[in-house]
């Protein structure tokens, strides 16, 4: 049964072959003549200032996060919904506690000041 | 109304923890979310209690029991895990006020972790199990993090969340040999597959990967290296439902896949099944977690190691169900109820020996304690005995009874039992040595002393637990026949 796999190992083989012939090769032959601006982490850009270790807000986690929830929530209607009549009340029922858990959620987020963007 | 009776302490915890949440965002006055956290939990306890005493018959519907059992196992893991973290909230009740820590959040998780972990302990398919590992871990992982400015709460709780992770993919990738070897991802699926004759060697790796991932959860030596860290920077209540309510659902599922799934001439074969590769870890853990444990400094530290040589006793009578399997099952039932009471006792009276800005963690603090503080350090004292095997407490029957199931099997496990006495043996040395340090020592000039807190929450967890504790010492009978029922039901 792999046997109709074999290209795809094939292909993926000659492709790792490849680069690292590439790889080794530029490092082997490749001429190197560092001067500073070659090791610029951008050659032609304007130079760095200040430190690189800034303090950054993260409050986009929060939204993340939320979003992931309710993302889940709108994947899980989907489904649902094109097989509402086959689920009947049963599956009525089943949505309506999911939805209740995330309204909760939902409330809960609010009250705590999740959905503030500036605290 | 009985059909439901079953499934009644799930549907009661989320809808605690969803009271809780509204509860704590909009409550005007600060509510005592503790009270009701531990009632919840208490009363789905009982209510598991109850049904598994009138043994009443369940009559749950099959979209349900193909993904969660409905046995008496499950209700004696309700039990066993209700009762570990209602007596946590408890501790959490006085040790989160007392510090300053006091917010909802940390009883809305425990709420949510137990559920996880009752419905880890009663899946009998994959995917649920899945589920409930990840529902019981991640509540976990966050309330190890809880103290967020401590860089040692939020080192353990790196160290538990990327490992954890690392052991739920492993897991993962088990279940998927495992479902491509015998085309069924339920229990019994998989052991009809395995009679049907699927590949020997995908299963066994998948049975290996699955065990792996599980044994981290029960922190057996090699899987270990995350606990001391985790249990150390949580808060003392977190590691009290850690090492309680987590270990036992972990190990219920193990019960359930090597019984149900793994139960095979095959699989249980001394030659290439679970019980040699179960036998090692067990020996590993019982010697490394208690020599380990002599050396450290730190209390919790210290019962970090003793429960990883704790996983490695339950690991015996786990591994000596491929011989005398009710008998070793519900030896490990009642060792994991006895070792939830005693190791509650233990850290809750570590509670009750600290106050705020003064918490009691190293054997320097407890220096002479014993004898400015009796009352404080007597649930300790009862509870290191307990954990040390010491007669009439809860942990001498447990051990009593897993070694005995070992030495019914006979072989191997004889030795294996011996391995568990010398063990322990050493494990003596440094429980009596902290009971040393409180009666016989007197702190050191100019020490700042430790000084009990008072807490009704954390009076009334340690009367419980202590109660708990003598109750199964001395009466060790009627947990254990409902422990036998549960196990005979199981096999058969």
């Amino acid at each position: 049964m792999l046997s109709v796999y074999l290209p795809v190992f094939l292909l993926l083989a000659v492709a790792a072959l490849v680069a690292i012939l590439m790889f080794t090769l530029t490092s082997v032959l490749g001429p190197k003549k560092p001067t500073p601006e070659k090791l610029l982490p951008y050659e032609s850009g304007s130079n760095t200032t200040g430190a690189s270790h800034l303090r950054l807000s993260v409050k986009f986690y929060l939204t993340a996060i939320l979003f992931v929830v309710f993302d889940i929530e709108a994947v899980f209607l989907y489904p649902w919904g094109s097989m509402f009549r086959e689920l009947g009340w049963f599956g009525f029922v089943e949505m309506l506690g999911f939805l209740t858990i995330l309204a909760v959620t939902l409330v809960y987020a609010w009250k705590k000041g999740a959905l503030e963007w500036e605290t | 109304m009985s059909s439901w009776i079953h499934v009644a302490p799930l549907v009661l915890l989320v809808g605690g923890g969803l009271f809780i949440m509204l509860a704590d965002v909009f409550a005007k006055e600060r509510p005592e979310l503790a009270t009701v956290t531990s009632v919840a939990l208490g009363v789905s306890g009982c209510v598991s209690l109850a049904a598994l005493v009138s043994g009443v018959a369940p009559q749950t519907p099959a979209f349900l029991t193909s993904y969660l059992a409905v046995d008496k196992m499950a209700l004696f893991f309700d039990v066993v895990i209700c009762t570990g973290a209602a007596l946590s909230t408890l501790l959490a009740g006085g040790y989160l006020r007392e510090h300053g820590y006091e917010r909802g959040e940390f009883y809305v998780l425990t709420l949510f972790s137990a559920f996880g972990a009752m419905v880890l302990a009663r899946s009998v398919d994959l995917l649920s199990l899945f589920v409930g590992l990840e529902t019981m871990s991640l509540g976990v992982y966050a309330l190890v993090a809880f103290r967020r400015a401590s860089a040692r709460a939020v080192e353990g709780a790196m160290k538990y969340f990327l490992l954890g992770s690392f052991a739920a993919a492993i897991l993962l990738f088990g279940s998927a040999l495992l479902y491509a070897a015998t085309g069924h991802t339920d229990y019994a699926g998989i052991a009809e597959g395995i009679a049907a004759g699927a590949d020997p060697r995908l299963v066994l790796a998948g049975m290996l990967l699955v065990v792996v991932g599980l044994t981290f959860k029960v922190s057996a030596v090699p899987f270990h290296m995350w606990t001391p860290d985790a249990y150390e920077g949580a808060m003392t209540p977190a590691t009290t439902f850690m090492s309680v309510a987590v270990k036992a659902a972990a190990f219920a599922v193990f019960l359930r896949v090597l019984v149900v799934a793994f139960g095979d001439p095959m699989s249980m074969s001394e030659a290439s099944g679970w019980p040699p590769a179960l036998a090692a870890l067990a020996a590993l853990s019982m010697v490394y977690g208690n020599f380990a444990a002599v050396s450290q400094q730190n209390i919790k530290r210290m019962l970090a190691y003793s429960s990883i040589a704790h996983a490695g006793y339950v690991l015996v009578g786990v591994v000596a169900v491929f011989r005398v399997g009710d008998e070793a099952i519900s030896a490990v039932l009642f060792y994991l109820l006895a070792y939830t009471v005693s190791n509650a006792l233990a850290l809750g009276s570590l509670i009750l020996m600290g106050s705020k800005g003064r918490e009691a963690v190293s054997y320097d603090d407890l220096r002479g304690v014993g004898r400015r503080h009796p009352m404080a350090a007597l649930p300790f004292v009862i509870g290191v005995l307990s954990l040390m095997g010491f007669p009439p407490t809860a942990g001498f029957f447990g051990k009593y009874y897993v070694f005995n199931a070992a030495v019914h099997s006979g072989g191997g496990m004889v030795w294996l039992a011996l391995l568990g006495v010398l063990s322990s043996a050493v494990g003596a040395y440094y429980y009596l040595r902290v009971i040393v340090v409180m009666f016989m020592k007197e702190p050191e000039k100019g020490q700042v002393l430790a000084v009990p807190m008072r807490s009704g929450y954390v009076v009334t967890a340690l009367s419980i637990a202590g109660l708990a504790v003598m109750e199964l010492g001395l009466m060790p009978g009627w947990f254990l026949d409902l422990a036998v029922q549960a196990a005979q039901q199981l096999v058969a």
